[in-house]
């Protein structure tokens, strides 16, 4: 017996209702690895981490990223990718207490690579770029980041990378962002189908 | 102008996008991995929307609606070349096709904006950025499975030997090249080509690829004046199966 859809293109492939037992069920792990998602909207705004994409490298998460986070918005400014795994995070903290607080390391003024410092300050939101230190390592970049990035709002959790682990978009290439206004056939948003939905719902009512 | 000459580049420019549109369409839900299936479905909606751009500046010269258009012919009144009416087949064709396709389509944007018909010139300005991610999402495609394992490259390579004469078709002289020129609309098709193939060479090389031999080159050649393949047919009928039960249907 062959699948029965309404699809056509189920139909078309003539897929014998046994098949998709076949194979075998994929380990746990047997998937890409991930890469988290930064984008900045506009020059001057600030970058933002907006989500993370399964790929197999850096050029494949930043094709995947492109589309799944910046193809709604107006104009993308910047995206950077940055392999999760690529990322120290610190402790996280609650009820108002900066995570800062319990790093009570000071900086060791050896300066021997540039890091990235991201701030979340409300759980649940996304992390936000904070600015660059020099430092030794990843515990001293937090160091440095609790002096020279001193917060009023309690900083919950902190991302730090190294510069050099990030995948950053050529300026060149911003046109890519730079698209047509007219959504028709394209976006789900212009198919206006609320006057129908609440014609229905209407006449469902009064049935 | 000359207005006929100006038709015929437009109607195969959107025939293309609205054809191959709908075929990359057919990817969404089966594609290889989530992230990739949206990506795929995201430049097929644009592929669709870009055709619609040109069918409107049709309009404006004259000829019916965009839907009627998109919706009413039959395959000989369709002018795009023939491989983009190839059924998907599996993947590795589907990547090939995108990858043939979208960087003629890219040369023949940047071409255009320089076009003296300003209406084709502004439009293809818009949407070069747009093309411009298509490209880029095709060459690292190309550049991964290319030089991947021994299955992808002798998957990508057999869909390139197959596919090459096809894409050769997207060429297919207009009878009006020399007025294109000559009213500084378009620079014709043989420049395209010498530069598409430049380009294709230029990521092929970066791969375990081998770059087929050109001889095959008459096979695809037809379907700018009509001349089709048996699947563009059923492709039209599947796709205007709502239009022609109800083309009043809205939502």
């Amino acid at each position: 017996m062959s699948l029965k859809s309404l699809d056509p293109r189920v139909g078309r492939l003539h897929i014998s209702e046994q098949e998709g037992n076949l194979e075998t069920p994929k380990g746990v792990l047997d998937q890409f690895e991930t890469y988290e998602a930064f984008v900045q909207v506009k020059e001057g705004k600030s970058l933002d981490h907006v989500g993370p994409v399964h790929a197999p490298n850096e050029e494949m998460a930043f094709l995947f990223a492109k589309e799944q986070f910046t193809r709604r918005g107006s104009f993308c400014n910047a995206l950077c990718i940055v392999k999760t795994e690529n990322i120290l995070m610190s402790e996280y903290s609650d009820n108002k207490i900066s995570v800062y607080d319990a790093v009570v390391t000071n900086p060791t003024g050896i300066i021997t690579e540039e890091f990235e410092i991201f701030h979340l300050f409300k759980r649940g939101k996304q992390h936000r770029y904070i600015g660059t230190v020099n430092a030794l390592n990843f515990d001293d970049a937090l160091a440095n980041s609790k002096v020279f990035y001193p917060s009023e709002k309690p900083v919950y959790n902190v991302w730090v990378v190294n510069s050099k682990d990030i995948l950053t978009s050529d300026d060149d290439d911003r046109d890519i962002w730079d698209t047509l206004k007219e959504k028709q056939y394209r976006e789900a948003i212009d198919y206006k189908g609320q006057d129908l939905i609440k014609a229905y719902k209407e006449k469902i009512a009064q049935d | 102008m000359n207005t006929e000459a100006i038709k015929d580049l437009l109607y195969k420019i959107a025939d293309d996008q609205l054809i191959l549109g709908h075929k990359n369409s057919e990817w969404t839900g089966f594609g290889p991995l989530l992230e990739e299936d949206i990506a795929f479905s995201s430049m097929a909606q644009d592929k669709v929307g870009q055709s619609w751009q040109f069918y409107k500046i049709l309009n404006e010269l004259g000829e019916t609606d965009p839907d009627t258009l998109a919706f009413m012919r039959n395959a000989e009144q369709f002018h795009n070349c023939q491989l983009v009416e190839l059924p998907n087949g599996e993947y590795d064709f589907s990547l090939i096709r995108h990858f043939l396709f979208d960087t003629a389509e890219l040369i023949r944007f940047s071409m255009l904006s320089e076009s003296s018909f300003e209406p084709i010139a502004l439009l293809s300005k818009k949407i070069k950025g747009e093309v411009k991610y298509h490209t880029m999402h095709a060459n690292i495609w190309i550049k991964q499975l290319g030089s991947a394992t021994s299955e992808s490259i002798s998957r990508l390579q057999a869909s390139l030997d197959y596919a090459i004469p096809f894409a050769l078709g997207i060429f297919e002289p207009s009878k009006f090249e020399e007025e294109l020129k000559q009213e500084g609309i378009f620079e014709g098709e043989a420049v395209l080509k010498a530069t598409w193939l430049g380009q294709i060479e230029g990521i092929i090389d970066q791969t375990a690829l081998k770059m087929p031999s050109l001889d095959q080159s008459h096979l695809g050649l037809g379907g700018r004046y009509g001349t089709h393949t048996d699947h563009l047919q059923p492709l039209l009928d599947e796709m205007s199966e709502v239009f022609k039960v109800d083309p009043t249907a809205d939502w």
